[in-house]
């Protein structure tokens, strides 16, 4: 394989920009018009993120090994699309065709060896991960909306009952597709530890102009089925650590600390919990009355409402960072974070600086599976 | 994806335009109101997509004829040399690729209004929250000081003669206090729920329009969830 020569013939592909992914469905559509149903009707996105995937893995075509874990998720993730083994060799005809048509002349009998073999390689790693996959998970799940209540101006929690059963470790996400947003999945924390009668508690903010936040929320009646994707992320407990734990949540970044703090209740160790649940304002503090409840049964957990901009509020006001770093000394704590991107930067560049390990702060990383 | 533009030199990316951002001046100064900045970033941003795809449109096209050119000399072209049957694909290709790009655009509208709609009504909830409290703290203060005032006045009456009716006064000083401060504020609840009630018959009557217009809708033809 030569590495050098991929990634050149890459590189004047990305110039033509968004051309390329254009070209490239459109090719596929045209020889299989079946495909398109698997695919959302505006697909922006979608071109966007083949072009990123393509981007890393001619980036790191030369290292195996890394790359290797890459493609299985990514083999894994497809298949609750509906991608099945034979999408791989269509996918291929057009791709081939695609780079073929935009490399111009500098497009070779050998060239085209060099594409052909790498686009193998990868389509192997993703059908076998995609194949071993299949005895442990199905596809999807079917899940039923036992309940949708409006818990703040803007935040609904669901309850979900998935068949089948859904394990899962608590901390952990699914993707979620509404009937009435086909074909677009969105990554929601599992609420809650596992029940016995299986269900999840999904917590979801309404976003402004979010295609499925809104139809969760809005257009989702009681008893409809939505689609969830298998388990995922790496927000969970260690079970083995046994240091006491900070647990910092902003709005909905509440559920995934949630599902921990309930985890922790069934089989309560050592570890005390310090857990700071944070808003903008105190009417968006939604669910206080179960995690007050959650407090008082358990003397090892700290609850602490904050919010940020409203001066009235009864309790701790201020910025998380400054709210978190005033409670306490954290360096010798196991840290979770979730919530807004930016609240969880600041929070942990702030822990950093005043002494816990990196290490030690755990976030929500999906990395490259976007749903 | 930014990485889908650059090209060999570091270029200016659509992405770019519609994210730019810009420090707000000082205090005092004078400066471009944002929301006319961003709109016209939004304009910028659309044309350069335009412009760059066909940019690329124009480039396939030279690329076919060349192509074309050079297989017509070489195999003395008899039959069109301009177009041929392989570019039937590409054409296909084409016209799908602006059939979907014109999919994404009504798409991409549709969410940025509803992002507005959204956006405008969050706002709006909390102008009229921050107005209702501060309305309220009004209402306090206003039956607070009217309620003092009726309180003084009641012990700036005649000076009474004896200690015991040092404490009546001040009895009824304090009755006066309570009294106005409870008129004020049940005037004011009065006309709140006043308000409100006049709210409620307006919400009944638009719904009734609503479902009345629904239904007219619905007789006619019902196409809810269809592609």
């Amino acid at each position: 394989m030569d590495a050098r020569r991929l990634k050149d013939s890459f590189a004047k592909l990305t110039m033509h920009g968004d051309e390329v992914p254009l070209f490239f469905y459109s090719d596929l559509f045209i020889r299989h018009p079946e495909l398109r149903d698997l695919f959302p009707v505006s697909m922006k996105t979608q071109r966007d993120h083949l072009m990123a995937a393509l981007g890393k893995i001619i980036t790191e075509v030369d290292r195996a090994d890394e790359l290797s874990g890459f493609l299985q998720g990514l083999g894994r993730d497809h298949r609750k699309f509906g991608t099945v083994a034979e999408h791989y060799g269509s996918v291929k005809d057009s791709l081939i065709e695609t780079i073929a048509h935009f490399s111009g002349d500098a497009w070779t009998p050998e060239l085209a060896t060099e594409w052909m073999d790498a686009y193998s390689r990868i389509a192997d790693l993703m059908v076998k991960a995609a194949k071993d996959d299949e005895s442990t998970h199905p596809a999807f799940w079917q899940g039923t909306v036992l309940s949708c209540e409006r818990m703040a101006f803007d935040i609904s929690v669901l309850q979900v009952r998935p068949e089948p059963r859904l394990d899962f470790t608590p901390g952990q996400s699914v993707a979620i597709e509404s009937p009435a947003r086909p074909k677009l999945w969105r990554y929601y924390s599992i609420a809650n530890a596992p029940r016995a009668d299986g269900t999840l508690e999904f917590h979801v903010r309404l976003i402004d102009g979010g295609a499925v936040s809104m139809a969760l929320t809005q257009l989702q009646a009681v008893g409809g089925l939505l689609r969830l994707g298998p388990p995922v992320g790496v927000l969970t407990l260690d079970a083995s650590a046994r240091s006491d734990i900070l647990m910092v949540g902003g709005s909905t970044g509440l559920a995934p600390l949630k599902a921990m703090t309930e985890q922790l209740a069934k089989s309560p160790g050592a570890r005390k919990v310090q857990l700071f649940f944070c808003a903008r304002t105190a009417d968006s503090l939604y669910d206080l009355r179960s995690l007050e409840k959650l407090a008082a049964d358990h003397e090892w957990l700290t609850f602490v409402p904050v919010v940020t901009t409203e001066p009235r509020f009864d309790g701790e006001i201020g910025s998380v960072p400054d709210v978190v770093a005033r409670s306490g000394t954290w360096s010798g704590h196991d840290v979770y974070l979730a919530g807004p991107t930016e609240m969880v930067r600041e929070t942990s560049a702030r822990l950093i600086s005043t002494g816990t390990p990196r290490g030690r702060i755990h976030i929500e990383d999906f990395g490259w599976s976007e749903p | 994806m930014t990485i889908a533009w650059q090209d060999e030199q570091k270029r200016l990316t659509p992405d770019e335009v519609q994210s730019a951002s810009f420090p707000l001046s000082r205090l005092g100064r004078r400066g471009y109101d944002e929301e006319h900045v961003r709109a016209f970033l939004r304009e910028v941003e659309r044309e350069l997509v335009t412009l760059l795809n066909e940019k690329v449109s124009l480039w396939n096209e030279v690329e076919r004829l060349r192509r074309r050119i050079i297989a017509g000399m070489k195999t003395s072209g008899d039959d069109g040399v301009l177009f041929g049957r392989e570019d039937a694909h590409v054409h296909a290709v084409r016209i799908l690729s602006n059939a979907q790009l014109t999919a994404d655009r009504y798409v991409a509208d549709a969410q940025a209004y509803s992002h507005r709609l959204t956006e405008e009504a969050r706002s709006r909830r909390d102008e009229i929250l921050a107005a209702a409290q501060q309305h309220a703290d009004m209402v306090l203060a206003e039956a607070q000081s009217r309620a003092r005032e009726a309180a003084l006045a009641t012990l700036n009456a005649p000076a009474p003669a004896q200690p015991m009716e040092s404490d009546r006064s001040a009895l009824k000083a304090e009755l006066a206090y309570l009294r106005t401060f409870g008129e004020v504020y049940r005037t004011h609840l009065r006309a709140y729920t006043e308000g409100m009630l006049r709210s409620i018959a307006e919400w009944e009557r638009s719904e009734a329009g609503a479902i009345e217009q629904a239904s007219a809708d619905a007789a006619g033809s019902f196409s809810l969830g269809q592609p």
